[in-house]
């Protein structure tokens, strides 16, 4: 089946999946998922461990290979045979739950990298955006610094700094605040609210309960490999349709 | 703070940390060092000796230590008789006497050290003046090891730099190699390749690995006979006589040729295992930016794989020093080849053995020294693995 870009309804989506299946050998990790993600929206998507919401995520850039449907990002089907994977992702900004920072430079480096060699921008310009982007994360005083110098939460900010180097449509958070220290989470969340404020949008895969309430426009539910809900925060933190739902956010919905 | 230090400095500091402090043990150790000292004061003094000058020295120098074996008897004999009580009770457990047996076991090694020098080495200077002076082989063993490593030297020396030279060389060559040849090994198809890009990528990986399989699957001395006499056979097939190609074939270039094909295989390996040993999490992160995979390998994953590889690849120059010998099978003028030669001239192939083992020995022992002041060098930054739960939690309590 193929269809051309201008056959796909986006109906003014940046990113719109349909019918997405992935397994791991015998292990269905993705059941067919539908989800639309508009410009400017901050969807959180929460449930279970193994319920495919990372999975979910990766696929969104191909960093995982759905096995079938399709994920059209601003038009382009990144599912099609020979579509230019890496230039979408210049688009796509991502931060992983490990960092990932990378260990062979320093955070500047880290941040100027991707933009000197895809973007061909100076030296000089993009370590100027990139000091600018560590500012608004707080860590303009870091630029020289070796990322294993760095706290956990230092270098969370670092990582989100580095994706915005590029400019992204839209950030794609795994976990963002899973290998942090309850104490130092918070300084990510208050970098990952400013960002939600300025209007970039965001798919965030989190545990954070309070985060998903108070900062998303939209909140999804997963269980075993499908959405098996979604809604605004409010009603879906208040009055979940969805017994599993309910299961999953009593601790929440109990405060 | 001093575990951090290392080399020649931090070695000095800790000996002298062990010598200043007090060890329960002293006289347990130090009667050993005292008796060692008695035995070779018993050994007969070698031409060049210096105690032979001051024979009264060396008398009470032994006695001294005599008497330093009976004082740890007595010790012994305390302990045993008084094995609980033996801390409070034994006089050599005052601090006057524990610091007393400290400077008394100063002095014992310095009497023990003074005798080893004299017996020792000065013992091989007198080997060595026999060995310099003398038309025939003497027939003691030191005396007749120096002859020939004397008489013979320019022979050895000719074997010692062609070994240095291969050894070198072909891991110098090799790394180069090896460095080509594993990014055709790592390569994995992505699926923005195009059919073209694919069919490389698979053909590239399956040479490499191909050739990684051969080499270090069959022996280098074998592989050596086929190289020399092979390439040998087809220069043959042009007009050359046998010495023009002789003169260009020699056997040190397919000596060279044979460690470097070998050197580049196990090479790669050790670089491939570097390499893959970097966390995937690096090469995601790249390529979530937009790098395609060969940005990412060339820019974040080689650079760090390389750096966990430098200890696996400074290996190589030692294993190839020790690995040259083989080559002697076709007649490369190594240090291997020189020996045989030496010890068929005297009919005394162990010491000939014997002598080149210290030789090889002493040429791996500088190799591994300076490869490690040069991994010292490169890792100036260390990465030091661990994750957030390795920063401190301040708990505030309220």
């Amino acid at each position: 089946m193929s269809m051309n870009e201008s056959a796909v309804p986006m109906d003014g989506c940046m990113v719109r999946i349909e019918g997405l299946r992935k397994s791991f050998g015998d292990l269905e990790v993705l059941r067919d998922v539908n989800l639309d993600v508009a410009p400017g929206e901050v969807v959180t998507i929460i449930g279970a461990s193994g319920s495919g919401k990372s999975t979910l995520l990766r696929c969104i850039n191909l960093l995982e290979t759905p096995d079938a449907g399709h994920v059209w990002f601003e038009g382009s089907d990144l599912t099609a045979d020979h579509v230019d994977v890496n230039g979408l992702r210049e688009d796509i900004g991502m931060v992983f739950q490990g960092f990932n920072l990378f260990n062979n430079m320093d955070v500047l480096d880290n941040c100027t990298l991707a933009p000197v060699t895809l973007k061909k921008m100076g030296k000089a310009e993009a370590e100027a955006v990139a000091l600018a982007h560590l500012e608004s994360v707080g860590l303009a005083d870091f630029a020289h610094a070796a990322p294993a110098t760095l706290s956990g939460g230092q270098k969370q900010r670092v990582a989100i700094a580095r994706a915005l180097c590029m400019n992204p449509k839209i950030m794609l958070f795994d976990e963002p605040t899973s290998a942090l220290d309850p104490q130092i989470v918070g300084e990510v969340l208050e970098v990952m609210r400013g960002l939600a404020r300025d209007g970039m949008t965001m798919v965030v895969v989190t545990h954070e309960m309070e985060f998903a309430r108070t900062v998303s426009d939209r909140v999804v539910f997963m269980d075993r490999g499908v959405i098996a809900e979604q809604g605004e925060p409010e009603q879906m933190f208040t009055e979940p349709a969805h017994p599993r739902t309910r299961a999953f956010l009593a601790r929440y919905l109990r405060s | 703070m001093d575990s951090t230090r290392s080399g020649m400095g931090g070695a000095l500091a800790r000996m002298a940390a062990f010598a200043r402090s007090e060890h329960r043990y002293v006289l347990l150790g130090t009667s050993a060092v005292a008796a060692a000292g008695m035995a070779l004061s018993s050994r007969p003094r070698p031409a060049l000796s210096f105690m032979a000058h001051a024979y009264g020295v060396e008398v009470v120098m032994y006695y001294a230590l005599a008497a330093w074996v009976a004082l740890s008897a007595v010790a012994l004999a305390f302990k045993l008789a008084r094995w609980r009580t033996y801390a409070k009770t034994s006089p050599f457990t005052r601090p006057a006497a524990v610091r007393a047996l400290r400077y008394g076991s100063y002095a014992v090694c310095a009497m023990t050290l003074v005798l080893a020098i004299d017996r020792i080495a000065m013992g091989l200077a007198s080997a060595w003046r026999v060995a310099v002076t003398a038309d025939t082989r003497p027939e003691p063993m030191l005396e007749s090891m120096l002859f020939m490593l004397y008489d013979s030297r320019a022979i050895f020396f000719e074997g010692f730099k062609t070994t240095v030279a291969l050894a070198v060389f072909g891991t110098v060559i090799a790394f180069f190699l090896a460095l080509l040849l594993v990014f055709l090994r790592i390569q994995v198809v992505d699926r923005a390749d195009n059919d073209f890009v694919r069919f490389w990528k698979v053909a590239g990986a399956g040479f490499a690995k191909a050739y990684s399989t051969v080499v270090r699957g069959t022996p280098m001395m074998v592989q050596a006979m086929i190289i020399f006499f092979g390439v040998f056979s087809l220069f043959k097939l042009t007009s050359l006589t046998t010495t023009q190609v002789n003169g260009i074939w020699s056997t040190f270039a397919a000596g060279l040729v044979t460690i470097v094909l070998n050197s580049t295989a196990y090479m790669m390996e050790v670089l491939r295992g570097g390499i893959e040993s970097v966390d995937a999490g690096q090469m995601e992160a790249a390529r979530s930016l937009g790098l395609s995979q060969w940005q990412a390998m060339r820019k974040v994953v080689f650079p760090q794989g390389v750096k966990f590889a430098i200890p696996g690849l400074s290996n190589e120059l030692v294993i190839n020093i020790k690995d040259s010998s083989v080559l002697s099978v076709i007649g490369t003028f190594d240090l291997m080849f020189a020996t045989t030669t030496v010890g068929g001239m005297y009919y005394r192939q162990f010491e000939a053995a014997l002598l080149t083992s210290v030789i090889y020995l002493c040429l791996t022992m500088c190799a591994s020294w300076l490869l490690g002041r040069f991994a010292a060098r490169l890792d100036v930054r260390p990465v030091k693995l661990g994750s957030t739960s390795d920063q401190p939690v301040n708990v505030e309590e309220n």
